[in-house]
């Protein structure tokens, strides 16, 4: 076994500077990169939505894209709090629970303005069944990424860690995934893009305390 | 050698290493050697030195690899026991859970470094400072650290006995200040 004083000679020689910020630049990079090959994987496999020139003038479509922008934001704020040894998740399942709320509310007002034979497609619309698994697909390289970057920091808490970095790769491909989407009803985000986030969130939690231990 | 383990020593000597003074780094390490042994031997009453040897040499080589997620603004003393901690409960898991009661009964102690308790220490360490050098070092080593009465004894030369008389004469005299105080 090597010797105490051994190995503290060897971390001094090893030393070098590191840059404040250092982390959260890495983070910044993971983030584009990884963004940027969900929206190439979307834009090459999908394509835009066809309607788009109209969708852009639609608040339901302005109210789904911020719904996932909103989730991925809180949970990557989160994953990086908690990528920290002292860190916490802090407010993280209010503030989820908060905005899940508020597009219930939007979903239920939507229902309550539109008549009945209207609302199967606003609930299962035509896309019901794949829609959680497109989201999950795009999810993936930003939930590599995710873990990527948290493989070099220090969570302490790594199924709390990977369930959340899941949410916010769930959370960043249904935002990707949004942009092809046709669907117009809130119901329909309400349930089948959160079912997405949360099965990347679920399989966040099955892989963190395996691959991000150190 | 007397070493300031107080959170503000600690911390300019770690920012000072996030900059690349290997002198200061290397004072950190030490510093934290010590302060390991401590926090270890307190947490892991049946474990063999060699093991414990194993966490604090294991637990400095996370620190020098997770340096990056020190943030300058937070104490740096709450950041360095979480390591300790998740090192100790890896330990722990590896060894499949056979000592987890353990880790549970310590969590009373871990809790003891959040910010406040930080805080405290640094009172605890302002309250020394008006003691004699020879005392502040055997209280800090022994009520502090948690290094026996033996072990202090022989790094610092003295008998046992004389050990054990400069820490209840220290802790009786810091008792006669803060009765004072208030």
């Amino acid at each position: 076994m090597k010797r105490t004083d051994d190995i503290i000679d060897s971390l001094v020689k090893d030393l070098k500077p590191v840059a404040p910020r250092a982390l959260e630049r890495r983070l910044a990079l993971d983030l584009v990169v990884t963004l940027a090959v969900s929206l190439l994987l979307m834009l090459t496999i999908l394509g835009l939505r066809v309607d788009m020139s109209e969708a852009l003038m639609l608040p339901v479509f302005w109210i789904k894209s911020a719904y996932n922008a909103l989730l991925a934001v809180v949970a990557l704020l989160a994953v990086y709090h908690l990528a920290r040894p002292d860190g916490s998740e802090g407010r993280f399942f209010v503030l989820i629970a908060v905005i899940f709320l508020a597009m219930a509310v939007a979903a239920a007002i939507q229902l309550m303005m539109s008549p009945g034979e209207t609302y199967r497609v606003l609930i299962l619309g035509s896309s019901a069944l794949h829609c959680p698994f497109l989201i999950f697909a795009f999810a993936l390289p930003v939930l590599a990424g995710n873990i990527w970057w948290l493989r070099r920091a220090a969570p302490t808490d790594l199924r709390l860690t990977g369930l959340i970095a899941g949410i916010a790769a769930g959370a960043a491909g249904a935002w990707v995934y949004s942009w092809f989407c046709t669907e117009n009803g809130m119901p329909f985000v309400l349930i089948w893009y959160s079912l997405g986030i949360l099965m990347t969130g679920l399989i966040g939690a099955l892989i963190g305390p395996r691959l991000l231990r150190w | 050698m007397t070493i300031a383990h107080s959170e503000e020593a600690l911390k300019t000597l770690m920012l000072l290493s996030l900059d690349g003074d290997e002198a200061a780094y290397r004072r950190l390490l030490n510093a934290l050697r010590v302060l390991l042994v401590g926090y270890y031997s307190r947490r892991m009453g049946a474990a063999t030195r060699a093991d414990m040897e194993d966490l604090v040499q294991e637990t400095l080589l996370a620190l020098h690899s997770r340096r990056a997620t020190y943030d300058r603004n937070r104490p740096f003393t709450s950041w360095f026991f979480s390591i300790a901690r998740y090192k100790l409960i890896d330990h722990h898991r590896g060894r499949g859970g056979r000592m987890m009661a353990e880790v549970e009964l310590g969590e009373d102690f871990e809790s003891g470094f959040s910010e406040d308790a930080v805080t405290a220490r640094m009172d605890v360490e302002r309250l020394l400072d008006s003691l004699p050098a020879k005392q502040q070092e055997i209280i800090r080593q022994v009520k502090l650290e948690g290094q026996s009465v033996a072990d202090t004894a022989s790094r610092t030369g003295q008998s046992e006995s004389a050990v054990k008389v400069g820490i209840h004469r220290g802790l009786k005299a810091l008792a006669e200040k803060l009765r004072g105080e208030t």
